[in-house]
């Protein structure tokens, strides 16, 4: 009944109503309720993301850039391997879009223009060594290097000897081609036999003898055979078969490269362009990776320069790439594809040097996440022991994946030239035809350093 | 089963000095060159051929060997900024060397592949005086009555006796002087190795080989005591223990057991670092052995540099 009721709820001892006096404002606590967030192991879009979010914070906090390149490394799935070395028609075209790189032909201007005007002679181009006993052959090669003595020494002596370097090299490929005594080459390894050791040899006494002009390679580390390896994202893809069939997984790839030689520098290449400029344009290739004939396979992530993280020489100068006997152009010009012959040197020098650069900003901590600060710049030569092309790469992004692509202007630029002979044919302990300018752009490559030095 | 450098010893005629000769002394102690920027950079480079070079933990020795040899040449090298008359060397790789001579009614033969091979275009110095050269003949060798002193050699007939580092280089080769070889112990296993006495032996009589071949080009093949003696060096190592020898051949009349005497300088078993842990050692949550290159000499490194510079500097 209503009065029953009301008398029940009047009893005392039991508020109906209670007036608080708002006293001082309630302290500014943490909320009371857990932020809602998406789940983490959820099989949901959100939860995806949400995992993504963590993995990121993760290999962001990472102590050492060791422990970043594992973690960034540590999952394991099936990936296309990329040939920097590879027979496949226009490769260089699509492995432009795999890292968005522009292809610029020519060198860049900053080294057309700063030229040191090394002392050329006014030499005949058959430079030749009569095969006189051995006191004698060294004046005779000296001779257009005598003719040069008649110029201003004010005027030669900033700048390397060209007929001294120009000796040198015949010095090397006279060594190697003729005056050692070889047994046959190995069937299918013309490289090994001449070539290699030839530019071994070049290598290592031009940069000797050019240590004294530029200091950076005074201090640099001379690698043999090194191995050079990158792993990245680029792109999104379905899975095809398998249990994680349907899930949009991003597309990996991973170069493993072994270059011939490379110099490896304690200080970094200044930058030829800065960091935002636009100088092309990227092919865009609608068709599956594997159509270029590219293959997947699974296995170690590796990220690699050529010497591990602890090593002070951290940043690249130059790398010389031997082409092996498969990629011969006499090959090419036999199965009527010698526009391809162009391609072979492009495509190993944009893949090496793109996973040369992009390993060496791993190692200073930048990732796709935490993209580059400042341009990485590498150069490298391509050779098959007569035809030399020359290759200067500057990576300014490392942001690669799907994510990270959408907002990024930034693309990496590769300047090349095209494959030039270092001489015509070796006779008898001559070399004939001999072409300076190649010569000319090797020691060019070799006195690359920052302004400060 | 014998040491194997007295064995050597007779057979080449030579007589042996400890340690290495003053001429390469006083290149060591030479201020002038700043040896001492380079130990830094010597001690980077056996990091990184010992620790850094693979991404794998621990490099072998099959790689470690030679690629701690390349970095060492390649800091030699770069000293050509400094002294232009070093651009005129060369580095021979895989080259064969045969010489011939006769031992007291012994006709020996040295043949086989002399690992790496440095030409250069001029000739080192004699290293010892002409007194000294005269002193040699007072030396004694030491024979090993009842041991032949041919044990352990292998005996082959010989059919055509070949002379010449010619063999390796054709005629107008501008660098045709010998100057030093590299013999690298880096096979994996270590009975594939040489163990120090006998690569010294073995060093001796390359050495030697080398020496000869060139005194007979140069002078003909009639056995006399040379104006110039020839001087070969040589250096040995298996990664971290080097052995340098200098030889300076003062004659070629090998058949008497008298008379002058040839001359050998060796410094053996010079370590150039104790040990090189890629991996710290952990005993009981304790760090024993910290990760790095322990222990390392700069005078092995200073000693390989003066050989190096000998016969320019």
């Amino acid at each position: 009944m209503a009065a029953l009721g009301a008398r029940w709820l009047l009893r005392p001892g039991r508020r109906w109503f209670s007036e608080t006096v708002p006293g001082a404002p309630s302290p500014p606590a943490s909320p009371l309720y857990p932020p809602v967030v998406a789940s983490i192991t959820a099989k949901s879009k959100a939860a995806k993301t949400r995992r993504l979010q963590r993995f990121n914070q993760r290999v962001h906090a990472a102590a050492t850039v060791e422990e970043k390149l594992r973690l960034y490394g540590k999952l394991q799935r099936p990936k296309y391997m990329v040939y920097p070395q590879t027979f496949a028609l226009n490769a260089d075209r699509w492995y432009r879009s795999f890292t968005k790189t522009v292809l610029v032909s020519g060198m860049p201007p900053r080294a057309a223009a700063a030229k040191p005007p090394v002392a050329v002679s006014g030499a005949t181009p058959d430079t030749g060594r009569a095969p006189k006993p051995s006191a004698k052959a060294p004046a005779a090669a000296e001779a257009p290097g005598a003719a040069e003595a008649p110029e201003p020494s004010a005027g030669a002596a900033p700048y390397p000897d060209i007929g001294e370097l120009r000796s040198l090299a015949c010095d090397a490929l006279l060594q190697e081609s003729f005056y050692q005594k070889k047994k046959r080459p190995f069937l299918y390894r013309d490289q090994d036999h001449t070539p290699g050791p030839f530019l071994t040899q070049l290598v290592s006494t031009l940069a000797s003898s050019l240590s004294g002009r530029n200091p950076l390679l005074a201090a640099s580390s001379l690698d043999l055979n090194p191995k050079v390896n990158y792993y990245w994202h680029h792109g999104k893809e379905v899975v095809v078969h398998g249990h994680r069939k349907g899930r949009v997984d991003p597309v990996r790839f991973q170069i493993d490269d072994n270059p011939h030689l490379q110099i490896r520098v304690p200080k970094q290449l200044p930058e030829v362009v800065p960091l935002e400029s636009n100088l092309g344009d990227v092919p865009v290739i609608d068709h599956k990776p594997s159509k270029l004939p590219l293959f997947k396979k699974q296995y170690e992530n590796k990220v690699f320069i050529g010497s591990k993280v602890a090593d002070p020489c951290c940043y690249g100068h130059t790398q010389f790439h031997l082409l092996p006997d498969k990629l011969r152009r006499e090959r090419f010009i036999k199965a009527r594809l010698e526009d391809q012959i162009e391609v072979v040197y492009r495509s190993n020098g944009i893949a090496s040097l793109f996973a040369w650069t992009a390993a060496q900003a791993m190692y200073q901590g930048f990732w796709n996440e935490a993209d580059v600060t400042r341009p990485f710049v590498s150069q490298a030569v391509v050779t098959d022991g007569k035809y030399f092309a020359f290759f200067c790469y500057q990576l300014n992004t490392l942001a690669l994946t799907s994510e990270t692509i959408k907002n990024n202007p930034r693309k990496n630029i590769c300047w090349g030239t095209d494959s030039k002979p270092l001489y015509d044919v070796v006779e008898d302990s001559n070399v004939k035809g001999f072409n300076d300018e190649v010569l000319l752009q090797l020691v060019h490559f070799l006195l690359n350093r920052p302004k400060e030095l | 089963v014998f040491p194997g450098v007295r064995q050597a010893q007779w057979l080449t005629k030579t007589k042996l000095v400890e340690g290495l000769p003053p001429a390469v002394q006083g290149i060591m102690d030479n201020p002038a060159l700043g040896l001492q920027e380079l130990e830094e950079r010597a001690k980077h480079m056996v990091s990184h051929a010992r620790l850094w070079d693979t991404a794998d933990v621990a490099p072998r020795r099959e790689r470690y060997c030679p690629m701690l040899f390349e970095n060492l040449i390649h800091i030699c090298r770069l000293m050509s900024g400094k002294f232009p008359s070093l651009s005129k060397r060369m580095l021979a790789r895989n080259c064969r060397i045969a010489a011939t001579w006769e031992r007291e009614s012994i006709l020996l033969q040295v043949r086989g592949l002399s690992g790496i091979l440095m030409n250069s275009m001029t000739p080192i110095p004699p290293v010892a005086s002409k007194e000294e050269i005269l002193a040699t003949k007072e030396h004694v060798l030491e024979t090993f009555y009842p041991i032949a002193p041919t044990i352990d050699l292998q005996e082959v007939n010989v059919y055509k006796e070949l002379n010449d580092t010619g063999q390796c280089f054709r005629d107008g080769y501008p660098y045709s002087h010998p100057h030093t070889l590299f013999f690298l112990e880096s096979a994996n296993v270590r009975t594939d190795r040489f163990r120090p006495e006998q690569l010294r032996a073995k060093m001796l009589m390359f050495a030697f080989g080398n020496a000869l071949a060139k005194a007979k080009a140069l002078h003909g093949n009639d056995p006399k005591v040379l104006e110039q003696p020839v001087v070969v060096q040589s250096i040995g190592t298996d990664g971290q223990l080097f052995q340098f020898m200098v030889f300076q051949l003062n004659t070629t009349d090998l058949v008497s057991n008298d008379g002058i005497k040839n001359l050998v300088w060796i410094d053996s078993d010079q370590n150039l670092y104790e040990r090189a842990q890629c991996v710290p050692e952990v005993k009981k949550r304790v760090v024993t052995k910290p990760a790095g290159i322990s222990g390392f000499q700069p005078d092995t490194f200073k000693k390989f540099l003066a050989l190096y510079l000998h016969g320019t500097v």
